[in-house]
């Protein structure tokens, strides 16, 4: 085994990317990155090019035609990541516009050649590529010798231990293209829009030898540069349930008893119910005991304004630093990119206790794009979250129908492991609130319909209503003494 | 705009090293065209033939403007990115007529690059051609 080359895979320095490529770039390879004007290609190769570049082994960017160099540092400048005291040190850039333009391929290679054997590069960029192949289609033969040269290039590149990017504007990745076949590695870059919001989105579409991440992967490019939200990892084997059982109050002592004795930590709680229920008070209670045990949480708040709605227990704790708050105005979010930042608050707190509140406001958080597959990606998070240790407690608006009885307007009730139902109901002329422990999983509970009340010490659990019948349906009636309910 | 202030400073001392002790109007418009020369090539290796002949036609015409007093003289020059159109204009001028038109240029030449890429990129990307030492480095390093 010892005797197999060695593939050393150099960090890429863009948050995210080294776990969507599968554990980084794998060194020496010769990549593409690909797509449409304005999607972040090269930001994303100046990223990894001030990272990974270093006196010793520098990183030679030829620019081409295309956007002119000038104008790309006065751009790319822009970024916390550009650093002047780098370039011409272990960066540097190397116009080709002039080669490029006379059309001829092998001149174009040999100016390539030259530089990197003057300068033993670690990285080579060549920006736009495009515009090499298009220069070169001009010539009386339209297709010159271009599959040819790619392939040179390539060997050359590989062979001087230069780890290439080819960065060019395509826009169908199914075009027969002699680059995406030579290409070790294909990295595309999107920008979907829909309606009135953009995401971009990455994919790589290839990587010879290592097991990337499939699918399209969320980005965004803020002014420290590209940051790409990689699916929280799984943990693969999850921590067995123990018995007995440990449980988590809620803050509410009656409360704890309809559920069997408190919720069992690393459960997903949904408490569900009409507006003005007492959901967020419930969350609140919730983080606040904990806070007593000396737990910390987070809570995620995915509401217009977040300050108004906070009441002041909860306000305190986030103060205190006992509970940290995620709350990205942030607009067209994924769902990797929520996961991520409550994984991160998660870790930094040690936290035990997460809120999600509440799950309506969060699917109109989330970019339309994502919305279609809302009961999917709200999956992928409870189970990220709850695979990460944490007990997580999810609001979520219930419209209140009297005629059927659902617990989630999503027909995600089967995603958690807990279920807390809320309710209104009219009795004498009052609106009075009843709650009810629908689902605990693995545990005994309390199949008791109880009245509550909601004061300035939170929720208050009162009794049943024995005497009244039909409470689901918002309007009970009175059972006539004598008949037995079974 | 202290920074500039400094580096306009260097700019001048830069040339007047150039020039040298016994300044004749051939050794100073020698001083000016090696310092463009200079710039072109440190320049030329990043952004292209076109692009520093770009921002030398950018700079005669800032120049000119800010100081009619030069227009008339170095007018012809425009048309041409040829330095020794240059140099012939030059030679017919006093000494410190033309030593103020090349401190004039210089460092309008600077400040405009320092407008589109920012002062600490320009200030790395040029620092060669100040350097009286290492003034022969950049065209040496950039030749093909």
């Amino acid at each position: 085994m010892s005797t197999k080359v060695t593939i050393n895979r150099l960090a890429t320095g863009v948050p995210g990317l080294d776990e969507v490529l599968g554990g980084g770039l794998p060194e020496f390879s010769f990549n593409m990155i690909a797509g449409p004007p304005g999607c972040g290609k090269t930001t994303l190769a100046h990223q990894m090019m001030f990272a990974l570049a270093t006196p010793e082994r520098p990183a030679l960017f030829f620019t081409v035609l295309g956007e002119p160099p000038l104008k790309m540092l006065r751009y790319q400048q822009q970024f916390d990541f550009f650093d002047s005291e780098a370039i011409n040190q272990s960066i540097r850039y190397v116009n080709l516009a002039d080669d490029t333009l006379a059309g001829n391929l092998d001149e174009v290679l040999r100016r390539i050649v030259s530089e990197v054997e003057a300068h033993s590069p670690a990285l080579v960029f060549v920006d736009s590529f495009r515009s090499v192949v298009l220069a070169s289609q001009t010539q009386d033969n339209p297709n010159n010798n271009l599959p040819q040269f790619v392939q040179q290039l390539g060997m050359l590149m590989t062979t001087w231990q230069a780890t290439t990017f080819l960065i060019g504007e395509y826009f169908t990745e199914t075009d027969t293209n002699p680059i995406f076949t030579v290409a070790d590695g294909l990295i595309w870059l999107r920008q979907s829009v829909e309606r009135n919001s953009m995401v971009r989105k990455m994919e790589i579409m290839k990587m010879r030898g290592q097991p990337t991440l499939p699918g399209l992967h969320t980005f965004r490019i803020a002014s420290s540069g590209i940051k790409v939200f990689a699916p929280a990892a799984l943990n693969p084997v999850e921590a067995p349930l123990e018995f007995p059982i440990k449980r988590l109050k809620m803050g509410v002592p009656q409360l704890d008893d309809m559920l069997g004795g408190g919720l069992p930590r690393g459960y997903s709680l949904l408490v569900a119910g009409p507006s003005g229920s007492g959901k967020s008070i419930l969350a609140a209670s919730f983080l606040a005991e904990g806070a007593r045990n000396g737990e910390t949480g987070v809570i995620a708040v995915f509401e217009q304004r977040p300050n108004h709605s906070q009441n002041a227990t909860l306000a305190g704790l986030i103060q205190s630093g006992q509970v940290g708050l995620v709350d990205s105005r942030a607009p067209d979010l994924s769902i990797d990119e929520i996961v991520q930042l409550l994984l991160s608050e998660i870790s930094r707190l040690k936290a035990s206790r997460v809120v999600i509140d509440s799950l309506s406001g969060f699917e109109l958080a989330l970019a339309p794009t994502f919305r279609e597959d809302f009961r999917e990606s709200l999956s992928r998070m409870v189970t990220a979250l709850t695979s990460a240790g944490v007990s997580v407690l999810m609001t979520s608006e219930l419209e209140d129908r009297y005629t059927d009885l659902r617990f989630s307007p999503y027909g995600t009730a089967f995603l958690t492991d807990a279920i807390i139902v809320q309710r209104y109901i009219e009795v004498q002329s009052r609106l009075l609130r009843i709650m009810a422990v629908v689902k605990v999983r693995a545990s005994a509970h309390s199949d008791e319909l109880r009245l509550y009340r909601i004061d300035d010490n939170g929720v208050q659990i009162g009794e049943m209503l024995p005497d009244q019948e039909g409470l689901l349906g918002g309007r009970p009636t009175r059972q006539s003494p004598g008949i037995d309910n079974g | 705009m202290s920074t500039l202030s400094e580096e306009s400073r260097r700019i001048v001392a830069s040339l007047a090293h150039r020039v040298g002790p016994n300044a004749d109007i051939e050794k100073v418009a020698q001083a000016i065209v090696s310092t463009l020369q200079d710039m072109g090539a440190a320049l030329t290796a990043i952004i292209g033939q076109q692009g520093v002949a770009a921002l030398y036609r950018r700079s005669l015409h800032l120049s000119t403007s800010t100081h009619p007093r030069l227009a008339g003289t170095y007018d012809s020059v425009q048309s041409s990115m040829d330095l020794t159109a240059l140099s012939s204009v030059l030679a017919e001028q006093s000494e410190a007529d033309a030593l103020f038109f090349g401190e004039v240029l210089l460092t309008t030449y600077y400040e405009l690059l320092t407008t589109l890429i920012g002062p600490s990129l320009t200030a790395r990307l040029l620092s060669g051609v100040w350097e009286p030492s290492l003034s022969d480095t950049p065209s040496q390093e950039n030749s093909p």
